[in-house]
């Protein structure tokens, strides 16, 4: 047909561009001010069409995301991102600054998706048959395995984060052809696919495709000679390259329907036609083959009810694989290509500098002399006319950060990443976590409400465990629609009580969060796992595994235990892995959590054990009593937590570091007692020896404030020891009575301060005990510790009222409660 | 050289000695721009040092195996005027590197200064020959010229080792020298300017950096460039092993070649608690004072082959290695001894076939 073909090259403009290449989005923008065109179509979705309106917004700030989602399921989605220095959203703005209409042309994803959706379907029950047929057969591990894995992958239809329909082809050829293919080959195949401007720059010998490009157009001058250059080369690489094997032919399918979007547009009349696709495409458009084939390819194709909206995106996240294929490395160094046409290098060598002069690192006018100076030879020994980012990387760590690699991690993250966050305007339709939250709100009843308003939420009822989940997992989003009060009624575990109190604000965050996910629980688990990523402080990863864990949110858990595991591991201070050990017992105790692996968390649990009995120990030497009590309490929980698992490893090791504890005369004295009466509690060490300790404890050549310390720390918590042990009673009575005077008023509050943990009835028994113990005799003695003797004379005068008021008359007994009361300040 | 030596019979020859073949046969076909001064061009450098195969046919042999872009980010700098820092920790071969760095770029290795404590800054800038100062009073004749100062004059590569070890105020006498580019003679009222082609290597250990710190002034004037470890575990068993058997030669150890097996089981060790993190990257660790370096794994091999030869059946065992490893673990007595007891009780005690190094070493 070669009418039309010559007809199409007039009216139609392609341009081959590098989907978020700056280099690109430089030569098109100027090449449009040239061509003037009067209609531009756009490799995209064409339910896009009614949201290019928005690019100019005066609220509209790049980089954000076109996200298609299914109405009914809105985990069925896709995002097209774009940066302002994506060719795509130049030529966007372009066009609608200009009034010129912009199209997109790819194949609508409302095809796309639905036949993705099929094909899933269609795979998840041929594994399954397969799978049937697989048990029927005698067993042969390997392959049912595997085959079980593929029905697991593909069970959940909800697709990986940000996914394009590509990903899950994978999983067909791993169905479909046991033969091994070569995997090396076929990567770099699908590297080319992705970015062939790239690939042609790696040729030539260049770190980064954008540097490349610059080359290119400095080398050639003329801006649209370099598109009909890429279009030729793309034509030699197409042709040398085999069919994709993981297709599934979308790929001639969305080449159909881009030209029957020209097509169309030449129809209505268009003069000027500029069509912007990734150059893989560019040669595929410029030969058209008859209509009438590209119409029957597109006939009859699935659908499905899409929305479209634009969400806001970030640089960081413009590194991962989505709509566009391949995720760019340094969004932040493609934005400085963009915004800054001369002294690329200067210009880019002030930022690294301010940014290091932020982290209090030397960077001067003279360390940036030298480190453009360094770049420009690297670039020249490398054969390069300009230097690329690792020219400026390498140099930068040289000369400025003397050989250190980690402020270079900042530079990356900071620069080279970058953090910007884009910003969509309040008037575009609702992104699915909004729809997604109404929903949720509808079907647990819990309308938002302006005004406050208290829950009452009992966790035995699924419907309040539901309703639970979500405000916990609006909580992880920090959307804090709800907060979670103490009851000061009830202590009971399975209540929760709730202040819920919608503040419009949330409208925003919600949209904002809308970059991690599409559901309420997606976006918090995905928000959960950056947050798991980014923090190294071990008590803030334990709440956040208790915040995980009350949210419901196995998946995440897994990975929040192992960064506790992974900062437990570095962790220096041995309170914080004290801290963490608790809430992992209770996983690995209850498996509260549904899929969670219990032998991972057992095995993190060993090594968390591990690492408390050798670091308790010399964590008690020489503290003060402040932090002693800290360690106090910690001591007794894990105690407690390990007492609960019962493993006999733990228990040796856990026994090992108490004795230790105990033994150790460096040991702050209040945890050496404690340590002993765990283990005397424990029946790890019998009375006799318990009582042998206390007594070296508070032996005479002991500080009677050590000692007091000691003896609060072993009798705290429960006194039966002191009712049922009779050798333990007759020490620490004995010690008792050995001070002098100066000495008991000074440990007297440490006493008391261990006694009134003691139930009342308790500390009677022990007076009781004591008086047993003694006899009548034992008593007088007893009465050496106050001050001032008894004038029984004196006290015999108000007697005779006594007994008239109480009805009784035996005097001595009086005289003996008073005494008892005196030397236990608690009283009953 | 003044004093030619027969190449035969010394111990050790210089690198241009010893390659003088490969920088023969590079320079034949090095057609590219040099910079003023150079033997050869920064391409032919660069071939020189990570191997190579010429037009004509010619193999050279790679001097130092690891990371290219090191190398040319330390080429580029000689190429500049900037002076070059090479840091490590010891065995990373920032002697070797500098050595044929400048037995490539001057045809000339031995204009060293060796900095210790006790290095004084004559051996920088330049010393008196006092009976000739007292007869003929101050001149260019009495003066006793330092390495430093002939490269200057020669626009040659000087090389300065281990310069943390020296004093600081030794050390920023080389501030002049390299911001400036002269050497004033202020006895003589002149001074020594250097020569296009002049810079200098310096190496020095990153791990002891806190011994004599540069100064903020002195460490501007350097770009500087880290060796790293070995990249991976094969890399670094191979290092070893071939380390271990050249030493074993010249010792005349009588022990039989190591098992891999317990070479790589040391190196994992090594690597393993000097990257705190597990070789299968699932558990971190903490990390032990000590530098655990390649060297130094090397020396614990080499003490336990000395031990199976002397003590045992000449097989080494894990019991021969124990010490030597406890003893590269633990360099503070106190926090040492955690980090080892957890690595023990986490890492070793768990991994399939280590019985009994576990055992080894908590007999120790």
């Amino acid at each position: 047909m070669p009418a039309p073909a010559t007809e199409t090259t007039e009216k139609v403009h392609i341009f081959g561009i590098r989907h978020h290449g700056p280099g690109s989005a430089r030569s098109l923008v100027h090449c449009f001010r040239e061509l003037r065109p009067d209609c531009i179509l756009i490799e995209g979705p064409p339910e896009g069409n009614d949201l290019v309106k928005y690019v100019t917004d005066p609220e509209m700030r790049p980089p954000v995301s076109m996200l298609l989602y299914a109405v009914d399921d809105p985990r069925i989605s896709v995002y097209y991102p774009f940066a302002v220095f994506s060719p795509e959203w130049q030529a966007m703005t372009f066009g609608v600054m200009h009034n010129i209409p912009v199209r997109f042309m790819d194949l609508p994803q409302t095809n796309w998706l639905a036949l993705d959706q099929m094909r899933r379907a269609d795979r998840i029950e041929k594994a399954q048959a397969a799978l049937e047929e697989q048990n029927e057969l005698p067993d042969d591990g390997i392959v049912r395995d595997d085959l079980e894995d593929t029905v697991r992958d593909l069970a959940p239809a909800k697709q990986g984060n940000g996914s394009a329909p590509q990903p899950s082809s994978q999983l067909v050829l791993d169905l479909k052809a046991p033969v091994e293919v070569n995997k090396d080959l076929e990567k770099l195949h699908n590297k080319i696919r992705r970015d062939p401007l790239n690939f042609l720059a790696e040729l030539a010998g260049y770190s980064d495709g954008e540097r490349w490009w610059e080359n290119l157009i400095e080398a050639r001058r003329g801006r649209e000679d370099v598109f009909v250059a890429i279009k030729e080369a793309m034509s030699h690489l197409r042709d040398d390259l085999p069919d994709d094997p993981h297709d599934e032919d979308y790929e001639p399918l969305r080449e159909a329907h881009m030209r029957q979007t020209i097509r169309t547009a030449i129809k209505d009349g268009f003069e000027r036609i500029a069509v912007v696709c990734g150059a893989w495409h560019a040669p595929a458009l410029d030969k058209m083959p008859p209509a009438k084939e590209d119409a029957g390819l597109l006939k009859g194709l699935p659908k499905f009810k899409l929305a479209a909206t634009w969400i806001p995106w970030t640089h960081g996240r413009l590194a991962y694989a989505s709509g566009y294929g391949a995720g760019i490395p340094s969004p932040g160094w493609y934005h400085h290509l963009w915004t800054s046409e001369e002294q690329v290098a200067e210009l880019w060598m002030s930022k690294v500098a301010r940014l290091l002069r932020e982290a209090d690192l030397d960077a001067s006018s003279a360390h940036i002399i030298e480190t453009v100076r360094l770049a420009e030879t690297l670039a020249a020994l490398r054969g390069h006319p300009l230097p690329g980012l690792s020219e400026f990387s390498e140099a930068t760590q040289s000369v400025l950060c003397f050989g250190n690699p980690v402020p270079m991690q900042v530079i990356h993250d900071k620069l080279i990443v970058g953090e910007t966050l884009g910003e969509v305007p309040a008037g575009i339709p609702g992104t699915p976590l909004q729809k997604d939250l109404e929903r949720e709100q509808k079907r647990l009843r819990m309308p938002a409400q302006a005004q406050e308003k208290i829950l009452d939420l009992d966790l035995r009822n699924a419907n309040d465990l539901s309703r639970s989940h979500l405000l916990h997992r609006l909580n992880i989003l920090d959307i804090p629609w709800g907060k979670k009060e103490r009851s000061a009624i009830t202590t009971s575990t399975f209540h929760e009580y709730w202040r819920l109190l919608w503040k419009p604000e949330f409208s925003i965050s919600l949209i904002e969060a809308s970059i991690y996910g599409r559901t309420v629980l997606q976006a918090a688990e995905t928000k959960a796992k950056e947050v798991a990523d980014k923090s190294h402080q071990l008590s803030e990863l334990s709440k956040l595994l208790d915040a995980v864990l009350l949210a419901d949110m196995p998946d995440i858990v897994e990975h929040v235990i192992k960064c506790v595991e992974n900062e437990a591991a570095v962790a220096s201070d041995v309170k914080h892995l004290m801290e963490a050990l608790p809430s992992l017992v209770q996983i690995a105790r209850y498996g509260n959590v549904r899929k969670t692996d219990l032998g991972s968390v057992a095995k993190i649990l060993d090594g968390l054990v591990s690492r408390v009995c050798v670091g308790l120990p010399p964590a008690c030497a020489a503290l003060d009593d402040t932090a002693a009590q800290e360690i106090l309490v910690l001591i007794n929980k894990v105690h407690s937590a390990i007492s609960l698992i019962q493993t006999p490893d733990h228990d040796r090791q856990w026994q090992d570091a108490l004795t230790r504890i105990a033994e150790n005369s460096a040991s702050n004295g209040l945890l050496a007692g404690r340590s002993t009466r765990l283990l005397f509690d424990w029946r790890k060490i019998d009375a006799s020896e318990a009582a042998r300790q206390f007594g070296l404890a508070v032996s005479t050549a002991t500080e009677p404030a050590l000692a007091a310390s000691f003896v609060e720390g072993f009798l705290q918590g429960s006194g039966l020891v002191l009712i049922h042990d009779k050798e333990l009673l007759s020490v620490a009575d004995g010690w008792v009575q050995s001070l002098n005077d100066e000495a008991f008023t000074n440990i007297l509050p440490l006493m008391r301060r261990a006694f009134s943990s003691y139930a009342p009835a308790e500390r009677r028994q022990i007076g009781e005990a004591i008086v047993r113990s003694r006899g009548a005799g034992g008593l007088k003695r007893l009465g050496r510790g106050a001050e001032a003797p008894i004038d029984l004379s004196r006290a015999d005068l108000v007697l005779p009222g006594i007994a008239k008021l109480l009805g009784v008359l035996p005097p001595a007994k009086s005289v003996q409660s008073n005494e008892i009361s005196s030397k236990d300040p608690q009283g009953e | 050289m003044a004093n030619a030596t027969n190449t035969a019979t010394i111990l050790r020859a210089h690198a241009e000695q010893q390659f003088a073949e490969e920088l023969a046969e590079l320079a034949k076909v090095d057609s590219k721009r040099r910079p003023p001064n150079w033997q050869m061009s920064p391409w032919a450098v660069m071939t020189y040092i990570m191997g190579g195969k010429l037009d004509n046919g010619y193999e050279i042999t790679p001097k130092y195996i690891g990371r290219t872009r090191l190398v040319e980010v330390a080429i580029a700098t000689l190429a500049t005027d900037r002076a070059l820092l090479l840091l490590g920790v010891p065995g990373t071969a920032k002697t070797w590197l500098s050595e044929h760095l400048a037995a490539a770029i001057s045809g000339d290795s031995s204009m060293l200064v060796q900095g210790t404590a006790g290095t004084a800054e004559e051996s920088i800038r330049y010393g008196w020959n006092y009976a000739k100062l007292l007869s003929e009073g101050p001149s260019m004749g009495a003066l006793v010229s330092s390495p430093v100062m002939r490269a200057m004059s020669d626009g040659k590569i000087v090389r300065v080792e281990e310069l943390t070890r020296m004093p600081a105020d030794v050390q920023d006498s080389l501030i002049t020298i390299l911001s400036e580019k002269t050497l004033p003679i202020p006895e003589l009222n002149t001074q020594v300017q250097a020569v296009k082609g002049f810079n200098l290597i310096a190496t020095a250990n990153d791990r002891d950096r806190g011994v004599n710190d540069l100064s903020s002034a002195l460490k501007r004037r350097f770009n500087t460039v880290v060796l790293p470890v070995p990249d991976t575990l094969d890399e670094e068993v191979d290092i070893v092993r071939r380390r271990v058997e050249s030493l074993g030669k010249a010792l005349e150890l009588p022990a039989e070649a190591p098992a891999i097996e317990e070479v790589r089981r040391v190196v994992t060790i090594f690597r393993e608690l000097r990257s705190g993190i597990t070789a299968d990257g699932k558990t971190k660790l903490k990390m032990p004072s000590g530098t655990m370096s390649t060297a130094e794994a090397i020396s614990v091999i080499t003490n336990g082959l000395a031990l199976a030869a002397h003590f045992g059946d000449g097989n080494l065992l894990a019991s021969d290695v124990a010490a030597g490893i406890i003893g590269a673990i633990v360099k503070d007595p106190v926090q040492d001894k955690v980090v080892m007891k957890e690595y023990l009780e986490t890492v070793v005690k768990e991994r399939e076939g280590w019985k009994d190094l576990y055992r080894s070493c908590r007999e120790f």
